[in-house]
């Protein structure tokens, strides 16, 4: 029987939601706040090892020997891990596009420097790194290669000496007529950009503790695991078991924002425990381990971009060449990243005709993994720098450009030439509230009158589309397979009318259990702290994935919902047998299951729970003594990509508009956040503050990608950021506090209305700030197309000119 | 002299008699020999602020103290400060569950306890004040605009309470 | 990132640690003081630094006061940061001094963070030895053979450097009352609130009749040690203040830096165009400062 998911509150069995909608204190906070959320590295099990592993100095190198001894004899030591047995064990990771990946510690030579070489395994992790002390490695040091330009120059070394290139995968898309609308344009507008390495950073790095039972041959994995059952079929694939002997237990994690060094780390501890006879190992990634190699920078990119202009400033096409520096191969699945744009390539506007032309090369930096936003935000960044370009050609107002290129709400749902439909949007409604909220004209006054003062004050209009609830259809391109993320949980009724939601991911810092008891709440009547939401492990979980890609909060929505829908259909069925009528004559409402048009006559949801659990006399025949259901949710209507990557892919397209002023400093260089204004409309809120907070930390990775953080290499492809000393994570004095508003337009496809926000301000932040810059710098004739736009950058900028 | 040493302390309230390394900090002492685990560890540098700790009541970086160095120290960590008997939250405790000033919550017991020296020292700040306290506390999830919150209703939660 | 092994003393008295420091460096052993530990912790974390023995002064009474004395103001080299920044005495007497100290990272380094762990350190981002340059500080040594008082102009080196022996340890720093109505600024540009500097100035000034005088003027940040500005210093001196000849002296201190240094965040030619923004700026600060 099909289960229709409700996407609009008022189909909910509630004559008012309590919960939904309500900024509502978050069940998970308690604990956090109180410091006993066992995070993994507050775990220790009996007998546990403790694992450090030994970088390589080098970017690419031969290693022609390894020596242990000295450290195998140290007291203390009780395995060490070399590529030998890597080899003889593992087989490399799996990538898309395949056959790119790595093994998880170095076997033959080194790709990039902290690439894991030696691992060993220690009564303490303080004994573990002085043993790394006394292993000896020799290097053959081969010529790197550090950028796209060295790895695409003839008879380049080669990252990978199986492929006999260094690029991974290049291709075109073309969507509509692209040369003809180029052909016919008023104006070309065309730049280059330049988006340096970024890196998620979570204040938690990696951890986890594997024990391999010996007996079985099967691995346990307790860590900090984003995606437990992604994560545990990739275990299983490199160390060579079955997928069902991998189980994963997913620990709250201290953020995630796409990758922490898990897989690698992972098949570490698990193979230095497969040495010690099945004792556990624990890996903590440290913060200089993090830096150099953990998963989660992104984003090394190098652009050509155009639009297409009619004269009255009709926006007709875009073109994007894009080179994407992948760093060493695959493994951390940096492609999906390039791939993503196609899912709002042409952003808000209604652009009749794309180009895209893609390259992504392998290098000896470290491998590129996923960070929030997932390729998009530098992509908007390249589509509203040329906007304003345009703008300013043809002398409108950055915001009046926009608005005449929007998508209309009557349109929804709109088909994007790259393939995607958007669901719903109200834009010029976003664009007019936000411009109101800033005060936009008195903000361009104040800008007039700071710049015959000869102060260097910018304005950024920037709108973005946030595409939500990602599908892997999205990222067939690369070389993924598949149509259908996979949600499941499973909502119980204990015998005192207490309800449990047994999900398959673990805090990460979103709010989704919160999500998940107001929601279970709301449906079935009972009290928000009557719920618990508990983590399944990947054994006896439903399918799954967890967080990533703006979708987990509306999926487990919709799974919940189904879930909750199947119980009531179990509900009405009980009750009628027992009050001796038709299922369809009963009624769930606020909690009762009651006779309809009769309502006094009814039970609670804990009294049929307990009838169920305690009376088995009275249930219907077929009717089994169990009170829950369980429910995979899934994006509906989602296809297969046709050859020019065109599907229906994100399930909801959230949009917002950011305006911020800005000034630089003349002689420093600096630049200071004057005023920062956001109208955002992700469709119901179903927790207004948690949208708040995602929005917010947007904002701050968004400071932070468009100033801050850099993850810099030098000409030898050396990394010189390993420290937080030098990665410069925003901190309260450089994040603005922002003036926000929202608009819902609900979608009418998702659970509720819901659309995908999690990834938010990190769409649209680096955008604004660019733009504003760029508007500061616009009277002196100069543009910064390079990211971050450090002081050091602007001053340099500044000062030729001068 | 060897490199073990004796040392004791009193930890949120409790006296502690331990022999360690004289390389282990004051972060690993606590989390890992007296199992509190809210003090958190996000970069071992100093930089992030996840390891704040109130040592004889000035916040100090764990990640940034050796154990033998608090030998004789009056330490307080996040789990010092909900109401033991009853489990009530501290009032800044419950300032960051009200106004949203988490998401992952792996700074915030850092957060906290700068919290609590400022408070103790300023009861009513500024924002500006507030800002330069927390400076050297990284959140990488919340923007910093609920923590900005918090501790603005912890102070006036805090305030109306001596007052009445 | 976890320390190597290493022994730990942690005397009681100002003899027991000298006379420690010279059995140990005797036995061969390399032993390194330990104050509060803010920069020398992450040192041993990352393994840069492998001490086989740490001296912490820690329980050395007598080391932490902040007091007037013949004039100057004398601060224990083991006086945190806080303290200093709490005290009154240098608040109002050497505001120069306060306004460095709260220039430094954040209240928790300063809290543990000593004093005189800064000047042994001689980061040479660090507010302090530029601070020591102008306010022409001495920092008293004491050693095997007893005290020694260095002035600040010998003291810092280059690069981490100082002119401490093996074995000495700097126990107090002394530096002026600032005059009446003189003027003083401190400026610097860092990446974010609270980083090491890329590049700061500091200064003192007075007005006399309407001219400066008594100009001096360092900066930090740029070179391998704090740097005084004197061709900047000469070119005030006698002169009106004004906003054309405080750019001027901008300008000569800029010219006047043979080869600042060159980093990810800032670049030799970004780092000199700064100390001649920073100078200009904070001359402005100190003339309107100067009464
Ligand atoms: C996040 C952060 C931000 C910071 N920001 C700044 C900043 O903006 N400006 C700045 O100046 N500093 C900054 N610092 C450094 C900080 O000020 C340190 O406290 C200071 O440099 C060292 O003082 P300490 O007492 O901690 O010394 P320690 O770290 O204990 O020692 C530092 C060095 O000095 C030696 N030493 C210490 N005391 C003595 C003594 N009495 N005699 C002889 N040798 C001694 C030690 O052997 C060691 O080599 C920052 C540190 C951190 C972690
Ligand atoms: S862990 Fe101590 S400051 Fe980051
Ligand atoms: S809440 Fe996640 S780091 Fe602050």
């Amino acid at each position: 029987m099909a289960i229709d998911i409700p996407t609009r509150t008022d189909q909910l069995p509630t004559s008012a939601t309590r919960f939904i909608g309500k900024a509502v204190n978050r069940i998970e906070d308690p604990a956090l706040v109180s410091g006993t959320v066992e995070f993994i590295d507050n775990l220790s099990l009996p007998g546990m090892l403790h694992c450090a592993i030994l970088r390589s100095p080098h970017p690419h190198a031969r290693i022609t020997g390894i020596d242990v001894s000295a450290a195998l004899a140290l007291p203390g030591v009780e395995a060490v891990l070399t590529g030998e047995d890597v080899e003889r064990w593992c087989d490399p990771c799996f990538t898309a596009p395949e056959g790119w990946g790595n093994y998880c510690l170095a076997v033959g030579k080194v790709r990039f420097v902290g690439e894991p070489v030696v691992a060993v395994a220690a009564t303490s992790r303080y004994i573990a790194e002085d043993a790394l002390e006394l292993v000896q490695v020799e290097y053959d040091l081969l010529d790197p290669v550090c950028n796209p330009d060295e790895a695409m120059a003839p008879g380049a070394p080669l990252v990978f000496e199986n492929r006999a290139t260094n690029v991974i995968q290049s291709r075109t898309y073309t969507w509509g007529e692209v040369d003809r609308v180029f052909a016919e344009a008023d104006r070309i507008v065309s730049r280059q950009f330049r988006w340096n390495r970024v890196g998620a950073n979570p204040t938690e790095t990696f951890g986890c503790i594997c024990q391999w039972d010996l007996a079985d041959n099967s691995l346990t994995c307790r860590g900090a695991y984003q995606t437990p059952r992604f994560m545990g079929i990739g275990r299983a694939a490199s160390l060579r078991l079955p997928a069902n002997k991998v189980k994963i237990i997913s620990h709250a994690q201290g953020g995630g924002f796409g990758g922490k060094g898990g897989p690698r780390g992972t098949d570490i501890a698990a193979l230095l425990s497969r040495k010690t006879d099945g004792r556990p190992v624990k890996y903590i990634e440290d913060r200089m381990e993090y830096l150099l190699a953990g998963g989660g920078q992104s984003w090394d990119r190098y652009y050509d971009a155009a639009i297409a202009l009619k004269a009255d400033g009709t926006v007709t096409g875009f073109k994007v060449r894009l080179v994407d520096d992948q760093g060493a191969g695959a493994e951390g699945y940096g492609t999906i990243s390039a791939a993503k744009p196609l899912a709002a390539f042409t952003g808000n506007y209604r652009i009749e005709a794309a180009f895209y032309d893609l390259t992504l090369v392998a290098t000896n930096r470290a491998p590129t993994y996923p960070y929030r936003g997932y390729g998009p935000p530098p992509h908007n960044l390249v589509l509203e720098s040329l906007m304003d370009v345009a703008a300013r050609e043809l002398a409108l107002d950055p915001a009046e450009l926009r608005r005449r290129n929007y998508i209309g709400p009557e349109q929804f749902p709109y088909t994007v030439p790259s393939g995607n439909e958007y669901d719903s949007g109200n834009y010029a409604g976003v664009l007019d509230r936000v411009l109101e909220l800033a005060d936009y004209k008195s903000l361009r006054q104040s800008q007039a009158k700071a710049r015959t003062e000869g102060r260097l004050v910018g304005i950024g209009v920037v709108s973005t589309v946030e595409p939500g609830v990602f599908d892997w259809n999205a990222y067939a391109t690369v070389g993924v397979p598949g149509v259908g993320v996979p949600e499941g949980v499973k909502v119980g009724i204990d015998v005192f009318g207490g309800v449990t939601v047994a999900v398959g991911f673990n805090l990460q810092g979103q709010g989704q259990f919160t999500v998940a008891a107001q929601v279970v709440a709301d449906y079935l009547g009972v009290e928000m702290n009557t719920v618990k939401v508990t983590t399944a492990s990947t054994d006896v979980a439903l399918p799954h994935f967890g967080q990533g890609g703006s979708r987990l909060g509306v999926a487990v929505t919709g799974a919940i919902l189904g879930a909750c829908e199947k119980l009531r259909g179990i509900f009405c069925r009980v009750v009628a047998h027992v009050m001796q009528t038709d299922p369809e004559q009963i009624e769930l409402l606020n909690g009762r299951l009651q006779m309809k048009g009769a309502p006094a006559h009814g039970m609670s949801i804990a009294e049929v729970a307990g009838l169920m659990l305690s009376r088995s006399d009275l249930l219907p025949p077929g009717v089994e003594p169990c009170p829950e259901a369980s429910f995979v949710w899934v994006s509906p209507n989602r296809n297969l990509p046709d050859d020019q990557g065109r599907c229906r892919s994100y399930l909801t397209a959230a949009a917002a508009t950011h305006v911020v002023q800005v000034e630089i400093d003349r002689d420093t260089g600096q630049v200071a956040i004057l005023g920062y204004y956001i109208v955002d409309d992700c469709g119901t809120r179903l927790n207004p503050a948690s949208v708040e907070g995602q929005l917010q930390g947007g904002v701050a990775q968004g400071v932070g990608a468009a100033l801050y953080e850099e993850y810099v290499y030098d000409a030898q492809c050396q990394p010189l950021v390993s420290t937080f000393v030098d990665y410069l994570v925003p901190s309260i004095h450089e994040v603005p506090m922002t003036v926000k508003d929202h608009l819902v337009t609900p979608s009418p496809i998702a659970p509720l209305g819901a659309k995908g926000c999690g990834e938010g301000a990190i769409h649209t932040t680096p955008a604004a700030l660019l733009c504003a810059i760029n508007d500061a710098l616009a009277p002196l004739g100069l543009e910064c197309r390079e990211t971050p736009a450090s002081p050091r950058r602007l001053w340099q900028l500044l000062h030729d000119k001068a | 002299m060897s490199n073990r040493k004796t040392i004791r302390l009193t930890v949120n309230g409790r006296h502690y008699e331990r022999e360690v390394e004289a390389r282990l900090t004051l972060a690993d002492f606590i989390r890992h020999e007296l199992h509190l685990g809210g003090t958190h560890v996000g970069c071992e540098h100093g930089i992030c602020g996840a390891c704040t700790i109130l040592i004889d009541g000035s916040s100090a970086r764990a990640c940034l103290t050796l154990a033998v160095q608090a030998d004789g120290a009056n330490i307080t960590t996040v789990e010092g400060l909900r109401n033991r008997e009853t489990g009530q939250l501290h009032p800044i405790q419950q300032a960051f569950v009200d106004a949203h000033g988490l998401q992952c919550g792996f700074c915030t017991p850092g957060f906290i306890m700068t919290t609590l020296e400022l408070l103790g020292e300023n009861p009513d700040p500024t924002d500006e004040e507030i800002k330069e306290a927390l400076g050297g506390n990284l959140c990488r999830c919340t923007g910093y605009q609920s923590i900005l919150d918090s501790v603005r209703l912890a102070a006036s939660r805090i305030n109306t309470a001596t007052a009445a | 990132m976890k320390p190597a092994a290493f022994e730990y003393h942690a005397p009681t008295t100002l003899a027991e640690a000298v006379g420690l420091l010279a059995r140990l460096e005797d036995e061969g052993c390399d032993a390194k003081i330990l104050a509060g530990g803010q920069s020398l912790m992450p040192m041993l974390a990352m393994r840069v630094a492998r001490p086989d023995a740490l001296v912490d002064l820690g329980r050395v009474p007598g080391l932490a006061g902040i007091r007037l004395h013949d004039g100057h103001i004398a601060i224990g080299a083991m006086a945190s940061k806080r303290a200093a920044e709490l005290s009154e005495l240098v608040r109002d007497k050497q505001p120069l001094f306060h306004a460095a100290t709260r220039l430094v990272g954040h209240q928790q380094i300063r809290n543990r963070g000593s004093v005189g762990g800064s000047f042994a350190h001689a980061d040479p981002a660090s507010e302090y030895p530029a601070v020591a340059l102008v306010l022409d500080m001495e920092m008293v040594a004491t050693g095997p053979d007893g005290e020694r008082v260095i002035p600040a102009a010998e003291f810092f080196v280059t690069y981490m450097t100082t002119a401490l022996e093996p074995g000495e340890i700097l126990t107090e720093l002394r530096m002026p009352v600032l005059p009446a109505r003189a003027g003083w600024a401190i400026r610097e540009v860092s990446r974010r609130s609270g980083d090491l500097a890329l590049a700061g100035v500091a200064l003192t000034l007075r007005l006399d009749a309407g001219r400066c005088t008594d100009v001096r003027i360092a900066a930090f940040g740029v070179g391998a040690t704090a740097i005084r500005l004197t061709a900047a210093e000469d070119a005030l001196n006698g002169a009106a203040p004004s906003a054309d000849r405080f750019a001027r002296a901008g300008a000569i201190a800029a010219a006047s830096l043979a080869e600042p240094m060159s980093c990810i965040h800032a670049t030799a030619d970004y780092r000199r165009h700064l100390v001649r923004t920073l100078l200009e700026r904070s001359l402005a600060d100190a003339a309107a400062r100067a009464g």
